[in-house]
């Protein structure tokens, strides 16, 4: 009898948590624990008078929140949405946020707005995937999502259709409610009254406008930004978005002043702008004010910023030192410089590139194999690099690497012809 | 002063050249002009942008030759390697006299493709490249104009303009068998 008892009360206690748990999950599902940090004052609709005097301060804010490098397809309709975001389960595309009333935000009132920005929740209760960068536009001041929404309104409509995503599982979009319970911050940091107005001003433009943690922030086994390691840099389409810690920028060889300037012309002694942040420079950072460009600077690098360490040439082997300068003098030294000093306008020094200082080699080795494209930056054109992978061997490029990577960027020589073929295979 | 040098042996329109005492950090293009009086290779830009400065490394083992650029790459790159520069296109008897301009380079005087001539040498040099390739791996016909656009694409001309080099090169592709496929 006592067993049957005790029994009875485990199928109980089962029973009991399997309903809590259900309960909870279901609770979780409906939103019941999701938290707007939307006010009920953007309830009113913005007059047209507001939407007039608001749109050209909407202009700049969406330039620093870069909406435009999602939202507008390459050759497509402006603000017409159409960018593929290709993920292990299916191809997200941006959506259109003209003010369509049919195919794109048009129909939404200003509440539905700012729900959308800032809690991830589209009109009518529609979750958004995180690919849209909630959780960093979550910081945004209603006074900036309200600009930003009177530029979108006076946008000319765009009658495109939103492309249809291919995720195998369409209701998967309500579990972003899990999602969110996790990765979503219920508040919004308060200014830190301890820093410098322009160090709190900076830390906005970083965390709330630039949402540059999407990319330079680890994410953890759920997808969602680890805070315990903010900023200290990311694998983002196979190359490395740098440490940009007030450590890992000073490791970089990134003076606070300096900085602003490289965030605006996108090229510095410290190299070029590369990979995806090519693109955030020509969509957005090129765009902000010297006060801005400086604060973002002055907070990224820190107050105060600790000081630059002193970059030392690393040891290499005699027969690595002699391959690798017969290797620069023959395809870099003839853009690059011979003691690796650059040519203005032309192509970044060596000696204070920030590419050389990066921890893994895997960005140089990139380009070393690719080249890259010529670009258009705020100053004028830069002509392409040539890409190497079918003029020299996997051994050479190691050498090659090794030799630039210790010469002046400080680092081990620790890169093998394994490692580029490796490389090679994972790009092939 | 003195430079530091390292012995150079290399291949130049099929004649064994060096070993020559030449300088660690001299440009392929001085090379050519300084010490081989090689003068057709055009040094324009000085920095790779205009392509009037190439030469065709030849693969010894029947890969496709490429294009390279000689006033950005260091003449010991091309140590123990095989290069034909612009003087090596044509044909010559036994004194050095051309006998024979090459497809390319008549098809660009039928053509008058070119006035000045100073970008001449690093077309007929990537006109020849993409013949070479073709002769490998042949296009389709709908693909012909593209494939001319792509591969002449970097070289400047100043003067002429590109349309005749274009019509040229088609016609050599057009009327040489085996580049063209369907």
């Amino acid at each position: 009898m006592i067993i049957r008892k005790v029994w009875h009360r485990v199928v109980l206690a089962a029973v009991v948590i399997v309903v809590l748990g259900g309960g909870f999950a279901l609770a979780v599902l409906a939103g019941a624990f999701e938290k707007s940090v939307v006010s009920a004052a953007v309830d009113t609709p913005l007059s047209p008078e507001e939407i007039a005097e608001l749109a050209p301060k909407g202009r700049y804010i969406a330039a620093a929140a870069d909406c435009v490098a999602c939202h507008t397809a390459v050759g497509g309709a402006p603000w017409a949405g159409g960018r593929p975001f290709e993920m292990p389960v299916g191809t997200l595309y941006a959506t259109n946020i003209s003010p369509d009333p049919t195919y794109g935000i048009g129909s939404w009132t200003r509440a539905d707005f700012h729900r959308a920005m800032r809690d991830g929740v589209a009109k009518g209760g529609r979750h958004l995937y995180p690919a849209m960068p909630y959780v960093s536009y979550r910081q945004m001041s209603e006074a900036d999502v309200d600009a930003v929404w009177a530029y979108m309104l006076t946008r000319e409509p765009m009658a495109v259709p939103d492309r249809q995503d291919s995720l195998p599982f369409p209701y998967v979009r309500q579990f972003m409610t899990f999602w969110n319970l996790l990765n979503l911050p219920g508040n919004v940091p308060a200014p830190d009254a301890q820093k410098s107005a322009e160090w709190n001003r900076g830390r906005y433009l970083v965390d709330a406008l630039g949402h540059c943690g999407e990319c330079h922030t680890p994410r953890d086994i759920t997808m969602g930004m680890m805070p315990s390691r903010y900023l200290e840099g990311a694998v983002i389409e196979g190359v490395d978005a740098p440490d940009i810690t007030p450590e890992g920028l000073a490791r970089l060889g990134f003076a606070p002043d300096r900085l602003a300037g490289f965030m605006r012309s996108g090229m510095g002694p410290e190299g070029v702008m590369g990979f995806a942040m090519y693109d955030v420079v020509h969509h957005s950072t090129q765009y902000l004010t010297d006060d801005d460009a400086a604060a973002m600077a002055a907070y990224l690098a820190g107050e105060p910023a600790p000081a630059a360490p002193v970059v030392a040439a690393a040891d290499l082997s005699p027969e690595t030192a002699a391959n690798g300068r017969r290797l620069y003098v023959a395809v870099c030294a003839g853009c690059h410089g011979i003691e690796g000093e650059g040519t203005p306008s032309m192509a970044p020094p060596m000696t204070t590139n920030a590419e050389l200082r990066l921890p893994r080699p895997v960005n140089l080795l990139t380009v070393l194999a690719d080249g890259i494209p010529w670009r258009d930056f705020p100053h004028g054109r830069l002509q392409d690099m040539p890409g190497f992978s079918d003029l020299l061997t996997d051994g050479e490029i190691a050498d090659l690497s090794n030799y630039l990577r210790a010469t002046w960027g400080g680092r081990a020589p620790d890169v093998s012809a394994a490692d580029v073929a490796a490389l090679r295979r994972a790009r092939d | 002063m003195t430079l530091p040098t390292t012995p150079l042996s290399l291949v130049v329109n099929g004649r064994q050249v060096g070993p020559i005492d030449v300088p660690d950090n001299l440009m392929m293009v001085d090379f050519l002009h300084e010490y081989l009086n090689l003068t057709g290779s055009r040094l324009a830009c000085g920095q790779g942008v205009c392509w009037a400065c190439t030469v065709m490394l030849l693969d010894t083992d029947g890969a496709p030759p490429r294009e390279i650029r000689t006033c950005i790459t260091g003449a010991h790159f091309f140590a123990g390697k095989s290069v034909r520069t612009i003087e090596g296109h044509a044909e010559r008897d036994a004194d050095g006299n051309v006998t024979a301009l090459s497809l390319v380079q008549q098809a660009f005087i039928e053509h008058f493709s070119f006035q000045c001539g100073y970008c001449t040498p690093g077309f007929v040099t990537g006109a020849t490249v993409l013949i070479e390739r073709l002769k490998r791996e042949p296009v389709a016909r709908a693909d012909v104009e593209s494939t001319i656009e792509a591969a002449l694409a970097p070289h400047v001309c100043r003067c002429t303009g590109y349309v005749r080099y274009y019509e040229a090169v088609r016609s050599v592709i057009l009327d040489t068998p085996g580049l063209v496929v369907g």
